[in-house]
């Protein structure tokens, strides 16, 4: 049985929430940080809704209402999605208001709001699904599970069309408590430099990518999702390319049949060698394009990698800002997808034309 | 009273975020649930919190919401009686 991707949206740092492909051009950005450009969301959401609703459910919600309306979907059978940090803005505006007010006198409204639920609970609450209805949490395979899960449901043959996606936000206080891990660069990149940059760090993102399945082709259908695994913590590069080749063979695909390699180069030296590996290797002399230096690193920056996948498939055509090296094939027919997060978590997705 | 349901306007409009809304646009009897301003279930627990942090008035009896929270005029003058009584 095969699995259809029928529509897929996207809010990002680039101004993908415009719909269709990705733009030309990217949107300029310099520092440690990029935040998503943000659409009119009263297009897709009942203002009496909005007030209540965060960031990261403003995105997830128009990712999932832009993917829907591609599909020419108006209520999937079942809500699937993915978030590592889950909605923080609220889990910060509570637990702040928690120890301001000694316990006392709490509004309901950021508690409800912050559960990592809330984005896949609103957009059922919206469309009236009352189907299954279920978000992973699992740090940086949560769109990797979400979408291994829509997968695995699907082949059972029991629902038609699932919306699946995965939304995380970056927050003031986020992105302070994590610079204090080390993950981003000390000094400012641009993204012009990041991708050449052989410094330690990268730089935070955000953002929410949705995408429609379902088993039948129809007209709206954007490409095919063909495979998908995670690999956590690979012994070495040795083991990353076995399990490619493992993946590929799984999916009776060759080298030679992958028209384009994205990849998840992000501008961290030691990360990046991760990628330089399988581009060497596995990989050589296919073109290569990357999307972190469009939407930043995040946990689940993995479904903005499927997105840019999916929309090169549909309209046979790569933007040049996403091109890292390599000739601009006259067609797309398989796309590999290879990401990985702090050299830990590995995933890879294989897309086919229609 | 008229100081009060100013304020008590203000207060509404920022704790409840409505973003379409200017204090000036609610009405003095104007119903808040509903068909009026659209206020929920959820606006009603907020409007609690807010009549404890603003004027420590804690509701007692839940049946009386309705009736308090009919109107910005009818929280006033649930305010006042109870300022009176104190």
């Amino acid at each position: 049985m095969y699995i259809y991707i029928q529509g897929t949206g996207c809010v990002s740092p680039q101004e993908t929430a415009a719909g269709n492909a990705l733009p030309a051009t990217v949107s300029p950005w310099e520092g440690a940080r990029l935040k998503a450009w943000e659409p009119d969301y009263k297009q897709w959401i009942d203002v009496k809704l909005i007030r209540r609703m965060s960031r990261v459910i403003k995105m997830g919600v128009a990712a999932a209402k832009l993917s829907l309306q591609e599909a020419g979907v108006e209520k999937p059978d079942a809500i699937i999605t993915g978030t590592a940090y889950g909605c923080l803005d609220d889990t910060g505006v509570f637990l702040s208001k928690m120890i301001n007010q000694q316990e006392e006198m709490l509004t309901p409204t950021a508690f409800i709001q912050s559960t990592h639920n809330t984005v896949a609970g609103q957009i059922a609450l919206m469309l009236g699904c009352h189907g299954y209805n279920n978000t992973f949490v699992h740090k940086a395979f949560s769109f990797e599970s979400a979408l291994l899960d829509s997968m695995m449901i699907l082949r059972e043959g029991r629902l038609r069309s699932i919306l699946t996606g995965a939304m995380d936000e970056l927050t003031n206080h986020s992105f302070n408590i994590l610079s204090r891990f080390d993950i981003y660069k000390k000094v400012p990149v641009t993204h012009e430099q990041l991708l050449k940059s052989d410094t330690h760090g990268t730089v935070a993102g955000e953002g929410a990518a949705c995408f429609v399945l379902g088993t039948e082709r129809g007209p709206n259908t954007k490409a095919r999702l063909s495979g998908l695994t995670t690999l956590y913590k690979p012994a070495g590069k040795a083991e990353i390319s076995a399990d490619i080749d493992a993946f590929m063979a799984a999916h009776n695909c060759s080298q030679s049949e992958v028209s384009l390699f994205i990849n998840g180069r992000n501008g961290d030296a030691s990360g990046d060698e991760w990628y330089e590996h399988v581009e060497n290797t596995i990989m050589a002399g296919k073109p290569v394009a990357t999307f972190k230096h469009l939407c930043g690193e995040y946990p689940t920056a993995a479904s903005f990698g499927m997105w840019m996948g999916c929309r090169i498939l549909a309209e046979q055509q790569v933007a040049a800002a996403a091109m890292f090296k390599g000739e601009v094939p006259e067609k797309f027919e398989k796309i590999l997808i290879y990401n990985q997060y702090k050299q830990t978590h590995h995933s890879l997705i294989l897309l086919s034309v229609c | 009273m008229e100081k009060l349901m100013a304020a008590l306007k203000a207060q509404i409009v920022e704790q409840l975020n409505l973003q379409e809304v200017k204090p000036e646009d609610i009405g003095d009897d104007q119903p808040l649930f509903k068909d009026g301003l659209g206020l929920d279930s959820i606006d009603a627990l907020e409007i609690i919190v807010l009549l404890q942090q603003h004027y420590g008035i804690r509701i007692a009896n839940p049946e009386q919401g309705p009736e308090i929270f009919h109107s910005v005029r009818t929280i006033a003058e649930f305010i006042t009686a109870h300022q009176t009584a104190k």
